[in-house]
């Protein structure tokens, strides 16, 4: 299947189905928004869509990344699909693909393109945010696996998730990045508690989770024990690549509404000008980007670029939502109003989550324009 | 081309743009066989050359050509070409009854010419006349970056009937062709400001490490890479689509970027960066000339805004 082939298949698909694709109201919670990408998702997995671009022994079809990349904008494009919550498949999926034992990989990933489960992403903790290394969620060898102690925070869906990709401490308390071991853990299994996070956006996105005693089986071990960083490494350019590209067509859905609903002479043509600049060049380095990833070629520090620019364009583009629409921001409280808001309020964590904005900018620096160390 | 016709392309014309300037430059180029190249495969022969004469601040008379190449009028590669004015991508003529009223820039190669081409409008249509380079005022620009080594052409001259209606399409797909140039060019300049500015940072040494080791001056270079490979990826992305809109997309980014790394760089390289005895200023005065030609960033960017506001419709550019 190719691009040229596999784009009209699915535009004429989402326009049959649109009905059963659209959700029902504007400003959904996030349980609905949650029960509705699992109705998306399994709906696109029964027509083939879903499968496309993933390889045949998770339960794919095969082809290239590019297919899951399209599929994802026009969900997203058309207003189906919240991109913050479709995308954790493009980030989590690769790595049990890369880190899993085939027999794992082959029953669990199927379940997440399904839309039967949802995973979540262990990785900060309370002491632990920015500087990923220091992580000191405890993992110990036990007779029959590894038995986890520690709390996660900031974790995306925790508690919707029935699995987690988690980073553990296994090495000596001092071991950094030499010491971590990813783990793919059952969220029921006994001595975890989800308390989810209220946000300023509104939504309980993201959660503590506590590890008591919890016990994972070593053959949920992803790679290597030890190897975890590696394991991290190579999911962080996922997150900033085919997720990225969803996001960039949120943005530019989201654009062109707002040029509709600004009232006459509210925005300013300077900055709605260099806002679509900002966007067109997201998409045109996103896509060099998806390129590269179809090409087979390992992705690196220069994701760190895409990253940044998402993060700056989703900022100007509600900066600007928030100059043109600011009496639907600030005191109307209808359905669409109560969305913009929303969406305004969290694209204020854009330059904060999956790496702050400085942390990406130490990343180009050290890796890409070779700087060195910075202590 | 294929990639050994490439390669060894890429280093001639690196080696012409590294040894010659103006005149002689423009020899080099129509000996290595830069014009054939351009109507072969205009993306290879633009940003090859651009980007180097970016990064060795150099100058000729190309821009005239890349024009030409877009009106269609390759055959006219002996006659001067008048650009556009300052700021603008608009004509540079204006046909006002029997006069042809003359308004814009040109390259030194103009000055040795007897005749130069002017686009103009007239009424409803875009007509190429050609006019002696005698009847119009010529002045050599000094100004920000004499190097550019720019002329500007004003006059009012008698319409002669050496005069071709141009196709619809022709000016602008010209005009969008010029503009990948310079962004090119912008571009050139960009990187080689940061390179400098990179290079100072891992070279001086204060509070006995190098400034380099500075978060804040790290920033400053990390953010000068950032607007510079985005606006490469536009200009990447134009070429593809080859539309009108997305090359003023990308000439008002490759400004921007341009300006960015200008300003971040110009603070890293501090008090050195600021004399002439550092090429550095070379390169501020190319970056915010080059921005000027044809349609300045900020002019760009406002037209954009004002289409889109009226048409409330963002076009889907940048297809995967």
């Amino acid at each position: 299947m190719e691009l040229a082939e596999f784009r009209p298949a699915v535009d004429s698909w989402l326009d049959e189905n649109e009905r059963r694709l659209t959700p029902d109201r504007a400003a959904a919670t996030l349980d609905e928004q949650m029960a509705h990408l699992a109705t998306v998702k399994r709906l696109a997995y029964e027509a083939g869509f879903m499968r496309w671009g993933w390889p045949p022994r998770v339960g794919g079809l095969g082809g290239s990344t590019l297919l899951r990349a399209y599929l994802g904008e026009a969900l997203t494009a058309r207003d189906l699909v919240e991109p913050g919550i479709y995308s954790m498949t493009e980030v989590l999926a690769p790595t049990m693909i890369d880190y899993a034992t085939p027999e794992l990989a082959a029953t669990m990933v199927p379940r997440l393109l399904r839309g039967d489960e949802t995973w979540c992403q262990g990785f900060s903790e309370p002491g632990t945010g920015s500087n990923l290394a220091s992580l000191s969620c405890r993992a110990t060898r036990t007779a029959g696996g590894w038995r986890v102690t520690g709390q996660k925070v900031w974790t995306s869906l925790a508690q919707f998730a029935q699995r987690c990709v988690l980073l553990t401490r296994t090495g000596a308390p001092d071991s950094a990045h030499k010491g971590i071991t990813a783990l793919f853990v059952d969220m029921e299994s006994p001595g975890i508690t989800v308390r989810p996070i209220e946000t300023m956006h509104g939504a309980a996105e993201f959660s503590e989770v506590f590890f008591d005693d919890v016990d994972v089986p070593f053959d949920r071990t992803l790679g290597e024990e030890g190897q975890g960083w590696a394991v991290a490494m190579d999911l962080l350019p996922y997150e900033r690549s085919t997720a990225l590209w969803h996001r960039a067509a949120f943005l530019h859905r989201r654009l062109e509404r707002l040029l509709r609903a600004a009232p006459p002479g509210a925005l300013d043509p300077a900055a709605v000008g260099e806002v679509a600049q900002l966007l067109y060049a997201l998409r045109a380095r996103s896509r060099n980007t998806q390129r590269r990833l179809a090409g087979g070629e390992h992705l690196g520090p220069e994701t760190s670029i895409d990253k940044v620019l998402v993060a700056t364009a989703e900022q100007a583009v509600f900066d600007l939502v928030a100059d043109g629409l600011s009496t639907d921001i600030l005191i109307e409280d209808d359905p669409t109003s109560e969305r913009w808001r929303r969406e305004f309020l969290y694209s204020r964590a854009a330059t904060i989550y999956g790496g702050t904005a400085e942390i990406q900018r130490n990343i180009i620096a050290r890796r890409l324009l070779d700087l060195g160390p910075d202590r | 081309m294929d990639p050994t016709d490439l390669i060894l392309f890429e280093r001639t014309v690196q080696r012409a743009v590294a040894e010659h300037r103006g005149e002689a430059l423009d020899t080099a180029l129509l000996e290595l066989g830069w014009h054939e190249a351009l109507a072969l495969d205009p993306q290879t022969a633009v940003t090859t050359l651009f980007m180097l004469l970016g990064s060795k601040h150099g100058s000729s008379s190309s821009l005239d050509h890349v024009l030409l190449h877009g009106l269609g009028l390759r055959e006219l590669r002996v006659t001067g070409v008048v650009l556009p004015p300052l700021g603008q991508a608009v004509p540079p003529g204006e046909l006002e009854s029997d006069d042809l009223v003359v308004r814009g820039l040109g390259s030194a190669a103009l000055l040795a010419q007897p005749e130069a081409l002017v686009v103009a409008r007239a009424g409803g249509t875009v007509v190429a006349a050609v006019v002696p380079t005698a009847d119009m005022a010529l002045r050599r620009v000094h100004g920000m970056d004499p190097e550019l080594e720019l002329v500007e052409v004003t006059g009012r001259v008698r319409a002669t009937a050496a005069r071709q209606e141009l196709p619809p399409s022709a000016w602008s797909s010209s005009v969008a062709l010029c503009q990948l140039a310079v962004g090119h060019e912008l571009i050139g300049a960009a990187k080689t400001m940061l390179e400098l500015a990179r290079q100072h940072a891992l070279e001086r040494t204060q509070f006995d490490q190098i400034i380099g080791k500075f978060q804040a001056v790290r920033h400053r270079l990390a953010e000068s890479l950032v607007a510079i490979e985005a606006a490469d990826a536009m200009l990447g992305a134009a070429w593809e689509d080859g539309s009108a809109t997305t090359a003023a997309v990308a000439k008002a980014l490759a400004g921007r970027a341009a300006r960015t790394a200008a300003r971040h760089c110009q603070q890293v390289l501090a008090g050195i960066g600021f004399t002439t005895e550092h090429e550095f200023h070379h390169y501020v005065r190319r970056a915010l000339v080059l921005d000027a030609l044809f349609g300045g960033s900020r002019t760009l960017t406002r037209e954009l805004g004002v289409e889109l506001l009226t048409s409330q419709r963002l076009p889907a550019l940048v297809p995967l």
